[in-house]
């Protein structure tokens, strides 16, 4: 009897803490989503209120409309499809490269490993003009490559390094029973590793998806048909600060942007949760 | 095994191959043929829907908004069907995008066929042999300045070429609190001195509570425009004009403002966006104490300032104050168009670029969205499909601003962006109490100098 | 030469160095071909007067040696973005590990808070998040109505003060704990149960287990985020760049927004490049001795 109660009040505190804090956390997704909902010209002006006095819809169908006859359903086609190409290009190459940091030992390795850090280590700005040049020469400027095809290399540091430290915290007991068998690396990797890796992949898929969708430097430069504009770079054309910006539809279509990285996320958590268990493997 | 790699491979190289040439047109046309840099322009350019029959297609970049980009686009569209065998592929960016993407064309030798230049950049630009010059276009009538005032081309000419033709007028205009002088009994009037203006503020500071907004952090053009009362222009060659003692007068505006308690404090900037009409002091905040009765902006963005007032203000539009207004007021333009000098049809550019500035059917379109359109007889033939409001501006600038005003200053040269930011942050530093207006003018000076000599 | 002796080009593809490169190779090609030029292209301009308008002219080591004996800005960003760094990592660190430990707990709501707590990283450096946060610390926004709530009387002007303003980025930075929450929250995933019923069996209690169990066990990933936050906390740049600009008197300019404005607002580009390669230098420095301690505190034998 004690107990229970104790436990529901525990139950209770818990949540009533995780709401509260979780208020706080989704407080501005909550007030931009709720501005866009005002008419634009009082956006600002009533920016402590939160609820609309008015709720209005035209922000969504202003916004909709986009900017020279080309409509933001365009920016999302064109954003998913940089965002799930670029994300496979991911997840494929950073999975195989780091197996074979993990797991094999071979010439040049560690320099191979530096060089990944330092890469990280550039700010992307000064790299815009150099990187523009180098697309240039390969003839690349004016279309989606440059968005796309270098993620089919694992330039991206982080996720190759994630997923390392993912694959060396797997028991290397799994892999010396398999090559007994006869397994070769790539068996192995394929039919053992890939499976466990799991979890690291779904957040690579997760961080990997929102960043190139969040990505509009790159999208600047390289694309120049107004028509191939990601969404990420079409938000900004809502604003110019020497004029009228029209801050109701940029929150109307940024609502809507950010739609996509919720709702997959919310599909995706749940393999978190359920993560392949490794707890039969040993103990 | 390897098989399987291979087929792994094999699908991620096809996919990403397949990703390069989708979601549009042609851009896996281009070879890789360039030797050097310098000729991969075109391939860099856009080579989009040209494809078919030869047709000449040019590409138009501008930076705006919403409706710049529909009107700019339609204007556009209207050429192209009036000029059938060629296509315009329109391409925007906002402000601070467009200048970044615009110097990394620069560094890759492909800047777009006709696009939009600012007073600011346009110097540096022409003097990079980036920007065509119009005088031969001008001089053999394919590009017609008849009807455009001296002044007005003077502002995009650099070194005797001309490298940028307006496409529109505007002037520095002084946005004000209508309403809340009007409460007040307070009478504005137009060319105002220094010493009219500070007595303004104090007077309405006493009676309002409403403080001053006097272009702090973005004091560009108005240094200018003050200096110009001494007879200064800020920038020589490689150098600064004026001495300690002429500039002491700018910032001790500043120190004065702070001392008898009108001028806002620094700490109300911390929380806007500077620059962005809709966060100004004026409209923006909600307390005397944070609010300011007027705002230094240009005539040209009347309508926004309007348009992000809450309901119930009026904006009024006079002039900027000045020492001596009739030396410094002047007319500028809010915007040019230039043709890019890595253009491969220079002359149907210069054509785009004469139809959008002359031609009645662009700018029934276009309708003065980039100020009042620079040929005197298309401002007349516009003016009375404009808003009300265009309508005063027009009005504004017309009457109050071209009797007063004398030719603007050349283009600012490289290392102006530089010297702008010190003066911002020396005005900063005047504000937090750091440096009184002697020390503030010298180390001003000081660090410019240096600035502009590395250049 | 794939014939070796008696090796097939099978079995000479299953040598464990062989089979390395061939795991690595998509990096290998990917480094040479996208990163090296460009890279190198701007270790040249670094070295070079280049305003992007016209071809870089070669300048020696002009660029940073006005770097260090004549450029004040320089070290009002590098104290800058250090204090950033070093506070706001751990603390986003300490943050994400904490509110990772609490979403562990599956109950039926676990999936909605997760995804409340993963928000503010979705909309990361959105205009919305700008203007917002402004509103929110202004003097009279909401952080001070709060503080007047609980009796605290104060008009602060969190952003206008040299002190405090760098305050309101870190903690920016912090409320986006999302990335670094969701590498522990895998990795708690991980640990196994069996680990927890053996320490339970032998009498440890839940604070107990935490700090034998699932700490050391967390190391590797904790140490993985640690060196990934930093070069991110020191390459920081969106914060500052829409919210403060560095106002007020430089108190919040970071060094990768210095450098951006070097580059493309004064068309300094020779010099923001050089700017780039110290801050090159500093982070691999500071990675280097990380990776130096890791021995002594980071725990390797998987689970």
């Amino acid at each position: 009897m004690g107990m229970s109660t104790k436990r529901t009040i525990g139950k209770i505190v818990y949540h009533v803490l995780v709401c509260g804090l979780g208020l706080v956390m989704i407080y501005p997704l909550v007030w931009m989503i709720m501005s866009s909902f005002k008419p634009t010209q009082t956006i600002f002006t009533t920016a402590n209120q939160l609820i609309p006095s008015k709720f209005v819809l035209e922000n969504y169908a202003n916004g909709w409309k986009g900017f020279a006859k080309i409509s933001f359903g365009i920016f999302f086609k064109n954003s998913l499809f940089i965002s799930i190409i670029a994300t496979m290009g991911t997840l494929i190459s950073s999975a195989l490269v780091a197996f074979g940091f993990s797991r094999c030992k071979f010439f040049g390795k560690r320099i191979l490993f530096v060089a990944m850090l330092l890469s990280m280590m550039l700010p992307a700005q000064v790299l815009m003009i150099p990187q523009y040049l180098w697309y240039q020469k390969l003839g690349w400027v004016g279309s989606y490559k440059p968005l796309i095809l270098p993620y089919f290399f694992a330039i991206q540091g982080f996720f190759v390094y994630q997923i390392t430290n993912f694959i060396d915290g797997i028991p290397r007991e799994l892999d010396e029973a398999a090559k007994i068998d006869g397994c070769s690396y790539y068996s192995i990797f394929f039919r053992i590793i890939l499976p466990l890796t799991t979890p690291a992949l779904i957040t690579s898929t997760i961080f990997s998806f929102m960043w190139r969708w969040d990505d509009f430097l790159s999208a600047l430069l390289y694309i120049n048909e107004s028509a191939k504009y990601p969404v990420s770079l079409a938000l900004k054309l809502f604003c110019d600060p020497g004029s009228s910006s029209d801050y109701g539809a940029m929150f109307a279509m940024a609502t809507i942007s950010i739609m996509p990285a919720v709702i997959m996320f919310i599909c995706l958590q749940k393999y978190l949760v359920e993560g392949i268990s490794t707890s039969g493997l040993k103990g | 095994m390897k098989k399987k790699i291979a087929l792994l491979m094999a699908c991620a190289m096809t996919v990403a191959s397949l990703a390069g040439c989708g979601g549009g047109s042609g851009s896996g046309t281009t070879n890789t043929t360039a030797a050097a840099g310098s000729e991969t322009t075109a391939a860099a350019n856009g080579e989009t829907k040209a494809a078919a029959g030869g047709e000449t297609s040019l590409v138009m970049y501008w930076w705006g908004n919403q409706v710049r980009n529909e009107r700019t686009q339609a204007a556009l569209d209207k050429y192209c069907e009036l000029n059938p065998g060629i296509s315009i592929d329109g391409q925007f960016a906002e402000w601070n995008d467009y200048w970044n993407k615009l110097a990394t064309m620069a560094a890759g030798q492909a800047i777009p066929d006709v696009l939009q230049m600012d007073y600011m950049y346009v110097d540096q630009y022409a003097k990079s042999n980036l920007l065509v010059d119009l005088k031969p276009y001008i001089d053999n009538g394919t590009l017609d300045v008849s009807d455009i005032s001296e002044n007005t081309i003077a502002s995009g000419t650099v070194d005797g070429g001309v490298y940028a033709i307006a496409a529109g007028i505007n002037s520095p205009a002084l946005l004000y609190n209508k309403t809340l002088l009007d409460a007040n009994g307070i009478t504005i009037k137009d060319n105002m001195t220094m010493d009219e203006f500070y007595a303004l503020c104090k007077e309405i500071f006493e009676k309002t509570g409403v403080k001053t907004d006097i272009a702090y952090g973005i004091a560009n053009s108005w240094s200018e425009y003050f200096m110009r009362s001494y007879d200064i222009v800020p920038f020589g060659d490689k150098c600064m004009n004026g001495t300690e003692a002429d500039w002491i007068h700018f910032f001790e505006m500043y120190t004065k403002g702070l001392e008898e308690g009108w001028m806002l404090e620094p700490a109300v900037f911390a929380e806007i966006t500077l620059g962005s009409v809709e966060q100004t002091p004026m409209v923006y905040n909600s307390t005397p104490a944070t609010q300011s009765w007027c705002e230094f902006y240009n005539s040209n963005q009347l309508a926004a300032m309007q348009n992000a007032a809450p309901e119930g203000m009026e904006i009024g539009i006079t002039t900027w104050p000045a020492p001596d207004p009739k030396k410094s007021g002047y007319l500028k333009s809010s915007q040019f168009f230039s043709v890019g000098v890595h253009t491969k049809n220079e002359e149907e550019a210069v054509k785009v670029l004469d139809f959008m500035i002359n031609s009645s059917d662009a700018n029934n379109i276009l309708l003065g969205e980039r100020g009042v359109p620079a040929p005197t007889d298309i401002a007349e033939e516009v003016a009375p499909q404009l808003s009300e409001i265009d309508q005063k501006v027009t009005a504004f600038i017309n009457d109050v601003v071209t009797p007063n005003s004398s030719p603007i200053n050349p283009p600012q040269p490289d290392g102006a962006s530089e010297v702008y930011d010190l003066m911002n942050r020396t005005i900063e530093k005047v504000c937090y109490g750091q440096l009184d207006a002697a020390a503030a003018a010298a180390e001003f000076l000081a660090e410019a100098n240096k600035i502009m000599a590395a250049k | 030469m794939k014939g070796k002796k008696n090796l097939t080009f099978k079995q000479f593809l299953c040598k464990e160095s062989v089979a390395g490169v061939v795991f690595c190779s998509p990096f290998i090609i990917g480094f040479l071909m996208f990163m090296i030029v460009p890279m190198g292209i701007s270790l040249y301009y670094s070295f070079c007067d280049y305003n992007i308008l016209t071809p870089a002219v070669f300048s020696g080591a002009k660029n940073y040696i006005k770097m260090f004996t004549d450029d004040e800005v320089f070290w009002q960003t590098i104290g800058v973005t250090f204090y950033f760094a070093l506070v706001s990592v751990p603390l986003r660190l300490i943050f994400a590990l904490i509110v990772a430990m609490i979403l562990l707990k599956t109950t039926k709501a676990t999936g909605f808070y997760r995804a409340a707590y993963y928000l503010p990283s979705i909309i990361g450096g959105s205009v919305a998040v700008a203007v917002l946060w402004k509103r929110m610390w202004a003097t009279d926004g909401v952080i001070n109505t709060l503080l007047n709530a609980i009796g605290i009387e104060t008009s602060f002007a969190w952003l206008g003060n040299t002190s405090t303003a760098i305050w309101v980025l870190i903690v920016l930075a912090v409320w986006q704990f999302g990335s670094s929450m969701l590498i522990f929250l895998s990795a708690l995933k991980q640990i196994p149960a069996s680990l927890y019923e053996a320490a339970t069996v032998d009498g440890a209690n839940k604070w107990q287990q935490f700090w034998k169990v699932t700490l050391p066990l967390l190391t590797p990933n904790i140490f993985f985020n640690l060196v990934m936050q930093m070069i991110n906390g020191f390459l920081a740049f969106t914060q500052c760049f829409i919210i403060t600009q560095g106002k007020p008197l430089n108190s919040t300019l970071f060094y990768t927004v210095y450098m951006y404005q070097q580059s493309f607002e004064f068309y300094n580009t020779g010099y923001g490049a050089a700017l780039a390669w110290i801050m090159l230098a500093i982070i691999g420095l500071i990675t280097l001795v990380l990776f130096a301690t890791k021995k002594f505190w980071v725990y390797e034998g998987g689970f």
